[in-house]
């Protein structure tokens, strides 16, 4: 008994550490929106740089940054949320380290749904909008900061609207279909879809409204410390990040055309989110050829939320975002 | 006649009041709960510390959020409550007493019962619209069936004593059901309060997470979304608060109503 007791410890003191080593835990969305890192994975971007991620599946953005805080997950790609930012402001150590997708014009990825009868009706503008009901997911999410700064670019304020959080996607969807909220503010596939079914229609598309920094690459505190480590799973993610470019981003006399390796960047996300691929080909989100981020777009929503009592103070640039580790890698790269 | 020291061998079975150890339990927990904070085995941000969850709470309290929240949340609260326990008290009377309303009542109760009222939220959104009825819909929901049976099972222990006594005085029916059934299943009701009351407090919660922007349970979920944990923790200080308020006002009404009994 107490030796096997002894021969499980000692398993587990030696496994667990040279396990935990190679792997990267990497929490993202089963989204088009973490292509990049699915690329990274699948054409082995990361392990080229001796770096092996373990894709961690997450139901929405917040949890991640919470993962992170905690420790469970190293790495994080997605949304940047209020929540995010209260971790930093709370004492806990996330870094920004790059860019994970943008609301960019010409590059579907939001989009404001409202009602057919609404549309019909003669509501064809962001100014139409005032009185209405607007369902989100949560005060707080990418999609509020969107929606209020989509309004106040248009004259009105958050205050003109009334937002209905609804917690899910999928609730949003529902409410729109059964005419309890008159628009929803809600990111690919589900504003095709509403149009496919015929229950709502697209008023704009996020970002040639108000383009901006809608997600990122964080690191937790442990492995950005581990700088060998963070430097070389930078260098596989700006590797990915010009392929997922060059293939589906690339444009050409103002229209999308698609790169040579666009049907292999379809199949691998419709392989990594179970997605279909016709629905996959609408549109994929925007970001920096190199992975490089909107620094100061990052200060730009830090204000807002302070501004409208999400956060309870400022946070300094420098305690949130740090590029150093994908400049390192770039330059490491051009060699 | 000498007096013989016989020692109480029963004394072990006396439960003593020990006030001191309640106090000492309390602040005990609240002691070790902000020396874990203070020295920083446990991140502030996934477990606040008391004091400072005071201070945010006095905070709120001086931004008026307190009131916002705790205002909209009783608003629900009461109006469900008591939707609820009028019409759960009116149905076990009946079903207590006619012997039609019995035979189409309690099957229908039986087979309604034990649906979870959480599972009726979506289906109330969408016959009342995502406003406050459907809130105060559910609360009176889940407070109505342990008032209607309570009610009912109130009213069918009534004494036939009793009930013949008053019937030999000269009593017509809704005499005997006014002043002898009803009284005697007042206990019974007032534990069907109780009951109510818990299940009320969970539903408001539940409810006040979807399409709302004030109330507790928004404050809940909403400090939760943004991580702003010390006002999470505010949040659910006030619905223990909430909880221990509901079942003191509940004992004095108890008092107020049932004066004839003497065990409380």
């Amino acid at each position: 008994m107490i030796r096997s007791l002894l021969a499980l410890v000692l398993l587990v003191t030696f496994t667990l550490p040279a396990h935990a080593a190679d792997k990267v835990k990497v929490g993202v969305l089963k989204l088009t929106s973490s292509a990049t890192l699915f690329v990274g994975v699948e054409k082995g971007f990361f392990k080229e740089f001796g770096v092996e991620p373990e894709l961690v599946y997450f139901q929405a953005a917040a949890p991640i940054a919470t993962a992170l805080a905690a420790g469970q997950v190293d790495v994080g790609a997605t949304g940047l949320t209020a929540a995010l930012y209260n971790i930093v402001l709370g004492g806990e150590k996330i870094w920004v380290v790059a860019d994970k997708g943008r609301e960019w014009p010409g590059y579907p990825l939001t989009a404001i749904v409202v009602q057919n009868e609404l549309y019909d009706g003669g509501l064809r503008g962001v100014t139409d909008l005032k009185g209405k009901r607007i369902g989100i997911t949560q005060l707080g999410s990418t999609f509020h900061y969107h929606l209020g700064n989509v309004l106040e670019k248009h004259g009105l304020t958050l205050n003109d609207v009334k937002i209905v959080p609804l917690q899910a996607m999928g609730a949003a969807m529902e409410a729109l279909k059964g005419k309890q909220v008159d628009a929803i503010m809600l990111p690919q596939p589900f504003p095709g879809t509403a149009e496919a079914q015929g229950f709502g229609r697209i008023l704009a598309w996020g970002g040639d409204l108000f383009p901006w920094q809608i997600a990122a690459v964080f690191y937790s505190k442990k492995f950005a410390a581990e700088r060998e480590r963070a430097v070389n799973f930078m260098k596989g993610y700006a590797k990915a990040a010009r392929y997922y470019h060059d293939a589906v981003l690339a444009q050409k006399d103002g229209g999308r055309a698609p790169g040579p390796n666009y049907d292999e960047v379809v199949a691998i996300t419709a392989k990594y989110t179970g997605g279909k691929p016709e629905i996959i080909r609408i549109g994929f989100p925007y970001q920096d050829r190199n992975g490089r981020l909107l620094t100061a777009d990052i200060a730009k929503q830090i204000d807002w939320w302070v501004k409208h009592g999400f956060m309870k103070s400022a946070l300094p640039l420098s305690e949130v975002v740090d590029t150093r580790f994908l400049e390192t890698a770039l330059k490491a790269l051009e060699k | 006649m000498t007096r013989l020291a016989v020692e109480d061998r029963t004394r072990f079975l006396i439960r003593r009041d020990h006030p001191w150890w309640r106090v000492l339990a309390v602040v005990g927990i609240l002691v070790v709960w902000e020396l874990f904070a203070r020295i920083g085995w446990v991140p502030v941000l996934f477990l606040p510390s008391p004091i400072g969850v005071l201070r945010e709470g006095a905070d709120m309290i001086v931004s008026g959020e307190i009131a916002m929240h705790v205002a909209a949340s009783l608003r629900r609260l009461v109006l469900g409550f008591a939707v609820g326990a009028a019409l759960g008290i009116s149905v076990g009377i009946a079903v207590g007493f006619f012997s039609i309303a019995e035979a189409v009542g309690t099957p229908v109760i039986a087979a309604t019962f034990p649906i979870p009222k959480i599972a009726l939220l979506p289906l109330l959104i969408l016959w009342l619209g995502i406003g406050e009825a459907s809130k105060v819909a559910v609360i009176a929901l889940g407070v109505f069936f342990p008032m209607a049976i309570n009610t009912y099972t109130g009213v069918r222990q009534a004494d036939p004593l009793l009930v013949r006594a008053a019937v030999a005085f000269g009593a017509r029916r809704w005499s005997v059901i006014r002043k002898v059934m009803l009284p005697s299943a007042l206990p019974m009701i007032f534990a069907g309060l109780r009951l109510g009351a818990g299940t009320a407090l969970l539903l408001l919660v539940a409810a006040e997470m979807i399409a709302v922007e004030s109330g507790i349970g928004f404050l809940v979920l909403h400090a939760g979304n943004l991580m702003q944990t010390t006002k999470l923790m505010v949040g659910i200080v006030l619905l223990s608060l909430l909880g221990v308020l509901s079942h003191w006002s509940l004992n004095r009404l108890e008092r107020v109503a049932i004066s004839w009994r003497q065990d409380h």
